[in-house]
């Protein structure tokens, strides 16, 4: 049997069957969808360093489909995308973008899961927000949908120095390169949930062009 | 014998008087009370200009400036808002939290890390007073944007908006959201006349008001049928109410009644609810016979 490329594509192998999503350029996106997600703009971080946002992005048609797609054994797509009113107003209906980079964070909160051996919960506007979310400030990894706010693992709230730290190195030692917040309430600090991010990772798909 | 009218000036002066005494012999530091009658057009100005802390009184406005965001179309009232008990104070950003225990309400603090609407806080902020609802929707829609919806409505005047609630550092500095008796009738008569965006919009804000559920001031010691939307507001130093009276067979009348109490302070509802009885008795029975 042949396994060329050629008979891989006309197989549907290069398909992930429970993935179904579409890639977009964000930069081909109706005019009030590029103001709010900025495809590949430049933002400055807290340093002042410039970042490059993302550009390319999954086109998620509805929330009963973010409800069914899994983006790794233990998380929903819906679990990354639950924004409030403070996201930009075209953003908070369907179709919704969501940066390709979130299946990278996706892999790495399964794999933190595995290691703190239970239920991993994101809090509302703790996975992926655009950069016009008026909570998104200073090139937030948030806004390149590779960060978490984690308000919840198992019967444990996130909301004690303790539990905070505890499970800070359980994801430093588990993720290698993870960045996580420390404990406390001045900006860039967190006290009532975990946030951990993987920086400014930016993810194009072999197929755009 | 024939019955002969009291002139007006005259049986408001005993009004006048009967509230005086009502002052005298609470204790309170200090009385307002602004009234409006629907029927009749009389109204009432009892030392209505001077300043309070607005206690949860300041609601109200929050109320007015949420479905502002409403009317503009910036928010839905099925619009979804995290509630997170994180603020930040007005003095210098420190970051604080609305202890549960001086809520009334649990649902919202039961709701913490989860997300409600937005009519459900503006329910949950007048009708139980959520100190939790009150943050969260005026971290929404922000202070300024309140104030602006005030001044376009032109109720902006007796009414000083400067933050949320529960805000200690922000109290012990002096900084504190005050009003004026005039200030919330002003809002409250725009509300009760349909005037606030539009009738539906008033008659939703009117529905929320109705289901106060802190009812020892002003309904208290009036009669069953009268339904009364109202906000109460307390803090260690003061007691108010404010709300409009429906009585059967006539139209409303607007009442705000704001009392200042020392430490040892007692009897405010009762006091709140006997100026009320009096304005009550004013209102529904006609002028002393000779």
């Amino acid at each position: 049997m042949s396994s060329s490329p050629e008979f891989a594509a006309n197989a549907g192998l290069n398909e992930s069957p429970n993935f179904p999503l579409r890639v977009v350029d964000g930069l081909t996106l109706p005019p009030e969808y590029r103001k709010a997600l900025k495809p590949g703009e430049e933002w400055k971080d807290s340093a002042g360093r410039l970042r490059q946002l993302p550009r390319y992005f999954y086109e998620i048609p509805s929330w009963d489909s973010a409800m069914k797609i899994e983006l790794a054994r233990n998380f929903l797509l819906w679990e990354f995308i639950q924004v409030d009113v403070r996201e930009a107003p075209p953003l908070r209906t369907f179709p919704r973008y969501v940066p390709c980079a979130i299946t990278l964070l996706a892999v790495c909160l399964d794999r933190f899961r595995e290691a703190v051996g239970t239920l991993v919960h994101i809090s509302a506007n703790g996975g992926y927000r655009s950069p016009s979310h008026r909570f998104s400030k200073n090139a937030t990894p948030h806004a390149w949908g590779t960060a978490a706010n984690i308000y919840r693992i198992g019967d444990t709230y996130l909301d004690t120095r303790s539990a905070i730290e505890r499970f800070s190195l359980i994801a430093r030692e588990t993720l290698p390169g993870i960045w996580t917040r420390p404990y406390g309430a001045p900006t860039g600090y967190a006290e009532d949930h975990l946030h951990l991010d993987l920086g400014y990772v930016l993810s194009v798909p072999r197929d755009v062009s | 014998m024939p019955k002969t009218e009291t002139p007006p000036a005259a049986r408001e002066r005993a009004l006048r008087a009967q509230i005086e005494n009502i002052e005298s012999e609470s204790g309170a530091k200090a009385i307002a009370v602004a009234l409006h009658d629907a029927e009749t057009g009389f109204e009432l100005h009892y030392k209505a200009d001077r300043w309070f802390h607005a206690a949860s009184t300041i609601k109200v406005p929050i109320l007015l400036g949420a479905f502002a965001a409403i009317d503009r179309g910036e928010l839905l009232p099925h619009s979804r808002v995290h509630v997170r008990n994180r603020f930040l104070s007005v003095v210098e950003n420190v970051p604080f939290r609305v202890e549960s225990g001086r809520d009334a309400n649990s649902a919202v603090h039961n709701a913490i890390r989860k997300m409600m609407r937005v009519d459900e806080l503006a329910y949950h902020m007048i009708t139980t007073s959520s100190n939790l609802a009150t943050n969260l929707l005026l971290g929404v829609i922000g202070p300024d944007a309140v104030n602006r919806t005030l001044k376009e409505l032109d109720v902006d005047d007796g009414i000083d908006l400067k933050r949320g609630v529960e805000d200690e550092l922000a109290f012990e500095k002096g900084i504190n959201n005050m009003v004026t008796a005039d200030g919330l009738l002003r809002i409250l008569v725009l509300l009760s006349e349909g005037k606030a965006f539009s009738p539906a919009l008033s008659r939703r804000m009117m529905d929320i008001l109705h289901g106060q559920e802190f009812n020892q001031g002003i309904p208290a010691r009036l009669p069953k049928g009268a339904r009364v939307a109202h906000k109460t507001g307390e803090i260690s130093t003061v007691a108010h109410d404010a709300g409009v009276v429906y009585l059967p067979k006539r139209k409303p009348y607007v009442l705000v009644i704001l009392t200042e109490w020392g430490p040892e302070g007692t009897g405010r509802s009762r006091t709140i609810a006997a100026i009320s009885h009096t304005i009550y008795e004013f209102l529904t029975q006609g002028p002393p016979d000779e």
